[in-house]
């Protein structure tokens, strides 16, 4: 394959021969693409996967407007600095991820898994009876619940607008359906039981996963301020709300109390414990100006009253000008 | 030396310094990324890892890219003995490079908020894929680009039955490079589709277009360093391209394994994807053939240094490291983790950065009417590019074996708490090895900015004994000796050696011991296999330099007698 000056190389002719070589190569490839996409193969499209009423089409525009790959991979394509994004909604189920994106800076709890249950996109897709039930079928969110629940990410929060996270979770139910080869590879062992699991989660995989959260055994806690603050931790309410000023996710409770609330029709409310009450039980009969409908699932299925009243004192006691 | 014959030529002077310019920000936010690496909460909420990383791939991008264009732009009127066409267009074509460079830098930011811009079903602003982040007004622009470097290079071309294969390269690789772009145009619905054409714009301009380039420029570098006869030179290049679309086209269905798409495309990309390294052998085997193709010494040894660097990295990284990974049974364990980064920093800054650095160091000081410079800047550079980015290389492939380990057969997916701390040592490498890079980056950007206009040479040692016009060709021994193609060859096996190592490392993922929770086997292969790669890498290319660097003891000008350049085609 080298040629001498002078020596006749016949480029010309090899040239066209290489086209004629390259073209047969083209063909092949156009022929096996052409194959891949036929209807009877029986890939699913997105455009027949749904979610709280969004198709998996729209939640493919939401998942490449924040970027996602940027981070994540998906089918193994993209950043490597969070988990693979495939399976996510196969594994961890749509109330661990309705619970888990909006404040997607901190894990969640098994409350704030549970509370999504009563969604119905959640409900129809999921159809189990109870958060016990639905930890069960979805092994990846007991996991994460029993490992991390209340602690912070590596994820920043996003500010997702509303429909956003239920039209990405339409985009992962289609994704975990796509027949990807077999690909990602099925561990053949429990890796929890390795040493590179850390913090050991041994002993947390043995004990009973359905065990109820800690907040029923608060009871104790005769302060409801101190039985309050432990609330809010167990109930997964810090994955969005901060005892100081700032918004997380949702207002932040440092001087909220005894403050005149702008709300989204234009009225004002003062912020008392009936207001409080109401916003925990049921967030959306009045939203805060700034604030989405639907961003707060409504806790009155999930906390006894005794609960939200330690909430409300606790919130109080965080500041405001109606001490 | 070569006195600039074109005027237009200089026009090219504008894409090397924009190229500098985006190659030192991008490696800047390479640091940033291996800093959030370590700590995801390092400018969280404000500058987040998805845009840091859209930015330091586009830049990557972009200004290997302006490397292309300036070199096409100073080898052009060599290669057609005549000015370029329409300079008023190549001086629009660089301000439209700037305002997609920043507009596109800008537009990222928005990812952190969400907004694409969606219109028409398009996103406009930015699209959040991998690689092809730029939205849709900024890849129109670029595609006018493209359309206007096509004009330029077709139209200062001679009429096409006189052109050399080189000619041939160049102008098919260009045309390639802008119609690969259009299927990166449209948002798709189905995700298993939007890969495929994703990989249409990523593999087929990185595999097949920016090869083909740079096969074509490094062949024409090559008569132009050495005075090789560019008729033979031609046939190599010829033979390279054919090569490397012959396996290229159809390697491409290594990225459709696991995409959803049909099962049988393992086949097919196992098969002709192991084919594609063999442009790559070619093509290195060449750089050989022809720097010894006389005796006479390098004139400029950081442009060589860079360009041998080019055709090594390209062989290692993309041939060696692309091989590894490119069948079914290892790439189904390598797919998605930092294996895949160790191949793609290696092959991508390797091949095509460092040629378009090779070329910056040849035309800058030509273009500065510099006589002779000091060249220790330069070399030195070089080393800490060539040592850095090996470094990274390695810290990226023993931070992915723990990863597959870890993260694949263990099936422990907390990124935070499992996976991270399991990674921690390379993690901890990547900037160890990225501030070794940044050091020669910063040195040889301010090396070339500054070239000619810091005075003339200091009085080193090098530069003074200078002036004669033959080399005095001292026999040398030991590791300044001649390097036979024998030797030649023997590196290259062994490197092809550690190479089958690593192989049989990430094959090993598929034996039951491992995946019942023993990870000697791969571990093993991998700590033998990729520093033994990178060492012989590294060894190689200074053995090279230092033999070729004994033919020019006594002389230190830049060439006086460039020789024939270009002769027409039969």
């Amino acid at each position: 394959m080298s040629c001498k000056p002078g020596e006749p190389c016949e480029e010309g002719k090899k040239r066209r021969t290489a086209f004629g070589v390259l073209g047969l190569m083209a063909l092949i490839f156009i022929a096996l693409s052409f194959m891949s996409f036929l209807d009877s193969r029986g890939q699913v499209v997105p455009s027949g996967v749904e979610y709280a009423g969004f198709d998996a089409v729209e939640g493919k525009r939401i998942f490449q407007a924040y970027n996602c790959m940027g981070c994540h991979t998906i089918v193994g394509n993209g950043a490597y600095l969070g988990p693979d994004l495939t399976n996510i909604y196969e594994t961890a189920g749509p109330a661990w991820l309705e619970a888990f994106l909006p404040s997607a800076g901190s894990w969640p709890t098994r409350t704030a898994v549970q509370v999504q249950l009563q969604k119905p996109a959640v409900a129809a897709d999921v159809n189990v009876a109870s958060i016990d039930a639905y930890l069960d079928k979805y092994p990846a969110a007991a996991e994460r619940i029993i490992r991390r629940s209340g602690h912070a990410t590596i994820m920043p929060n996003l500010p997702f607008r509303t429909g956003e996270v239920a039209k990405l979770i339409a985009f992962m139910k289609y994704t975990s359906q796509m027949d990807t080869e077999g690909w990602p590879p099925v561990p053949k062992v429990a890796g929890l039981t390795f040493p590179h699991a850390t913090p050991m989660p041994a002993a947390a995989v043995a004990a009973v996963i359905t065990a109820p959260a800690e907040s029923s055994q608060a009871a104790d806690l005769d302060d409801a301020i101190t039985r309050g603050a432990v609330l809010v931790e167990d109930n997964g309410c810090t994955a969005c709300h901060s005892a100081g000023t700032d918004k997380v996710v949702g207002p932040g409770w440092g001087g909220l109390f005894g403050h005149e609330a702008l709300l989204g029709d234009g009225s004002t409310v003062t912020v008392d414990d009936t207001y409080l009450t109401e916003a925990i039980m049921d967030p959306d009969a009045q939203i805060a100006a700034g604030f989405e409908a639907g961003a707060m699932p409504p806790y009155a299925d999930i906390l006894e009253a005794d609960e939200v009243a330690a909430i409300v004192a606790y919130i109080r006691s965080l500041g405001g000008e109606g001490q | 030396m070569i006195r600039i014959e074109y005027q237009t030529q200089r026009l090219s002077l504008r894409f090397f310094m924009v190229m500098l310019v985006l190659f030192l920000i991008q490696t800047g936010f390479g640091l940033l990324l291996a800093a959030q690496h370590i700590d995801p909460t390092l400018l969280s909420g404000v500058f987040n890892f998805n845009v840091v990383r859209a930015e330091h791939t586009n830049l990557g991008i972009l200004w290997i890219l302006s490397g292309f264009i300036a070199t096409i732009l100073f080898v052009g009127p060599l290669l057609s003995k005549r000015e370029l066409a329409s300079p008023w267009l190549i001086k629009f074509l660089f301000y439209a490079l700037l305002a997609v460079v920043l507009w596109n830098m800008g537009m990222q930011l928005l990812a952190q908020e969400g907004i694409a811009g969606w219109w028409l079903g398009q996103p406009w602003l930015q699209e959040g894929l991998e690689y092809l982040e730029a939205g849709r007004i900024a890849d129109i622009v670029i595609l006018v680009g493209f359309a206007i470097l096509c004009y330029v290079v077709l139209r200062t071309f001679p009429p096409m039955r006189e052109w050399n294969e080189i000619h041939w390269g160049l102008g098919i690789g260009v045309l390639a490079l802008t119609t690969v772009w259009v299927f990166g145009l449209f948002f798709i619905e189905r995700l298993d589709l939007s890969e495929y054409f994703r990989w249409y714009v990523v593999h087929y301009w990185v595999e097949g277009v920016w090869e083909v380039i740079h096969i074509s420029l490094v062949g024409f570098l090559v008569v132009l360093m050495f005075g090789a006869n560019v008729k033979s030179v031609g046939y190599a290049v010829f033979w390279g391209i054919s090569l490397v679309w012959l396996s290229g086209l159809l390697g491409n269905a290594h990225h459709y394994f696991w995409i959803g798409t049909p099962e049988f495309w393992q086949f097919w990309g196992s098969l002709f994807s192991a084919l594609e390294p063999l442009p790559l052998i070619f093509c290195f085997w060449h750089i050989y053939l022809d720097a010894h193709h006389d005796r006479k010494p390098i004139a400029n040894k950081p442009a060589f240094a860079f360009l041998l660097g080019s055709v090594v990295l390209e062989q290692v990284g993309a041939g060696i490291l692309g091989f590894t990974m490119t069948f079914a049974l290892t790439n189904v364990w390598s797919h998605g983790t930092w294996i895949t980064l160790s191949h793609a920093h290696l092959a991508l800054f390797g091949t095509f950065g460092m040629l378009g650095l090779a070329a910056a160091y040849y035309a800058v000081p030509l273009m500065r009417g510099v006589q002779s410079f000091d060249q220790r800047l330069g070399t030195l550079s070089f080393w800490l590019v060539f040592t850095g980015m090996l470094g990274l290389a390695f810290a990226f492939a023993i931070g992915g074996t723990v990863q597959v380990f870890v993260y694949r057969t263990l099936g422990l997916d907390w990124f935070g708490g499992d996976v991270a701390p399991a990674m921690e040592v390379a993690k901890n490498m990547v900037p160890i090895f990225g501030l070794v890079f940044t050091m020669g980056v910063a040195l040889l950007v301010f090396d070339l900015l500054t070239i000619g206009h810091r005075g003339s040479v200091e009085n080193s040692d090098e530069a003074l004994v200078g002036t004669m016009e033959n080399a005095i060709i001292t026999p040398t021994t030991g590791w300044r000796r001649l390097l036979t193609g024998w030797e030649a060859g023997l590196w290259l096996l062994s490197m092809w050696l550690f190479g089958a190592i690593i192989t049989l490392g990430l094959l090993s993922f598929n034996l039951s011991d491992v995946q019942s929770g023993s990870p000697v086997f791969p571990y093993l292969m991998a700590a033998i296999g990729y520093p033994g790669l990178f060492l012989v890498t590294l060894l190689f290319v200074w053995r090279f330099l230092a033999s070729l660097n004994a033919r020019s003891v006594g002389v230190m000008t830049l060439r006086s007698d460039a020789g024939p350049l270009v002769e027409p085609a039969e």
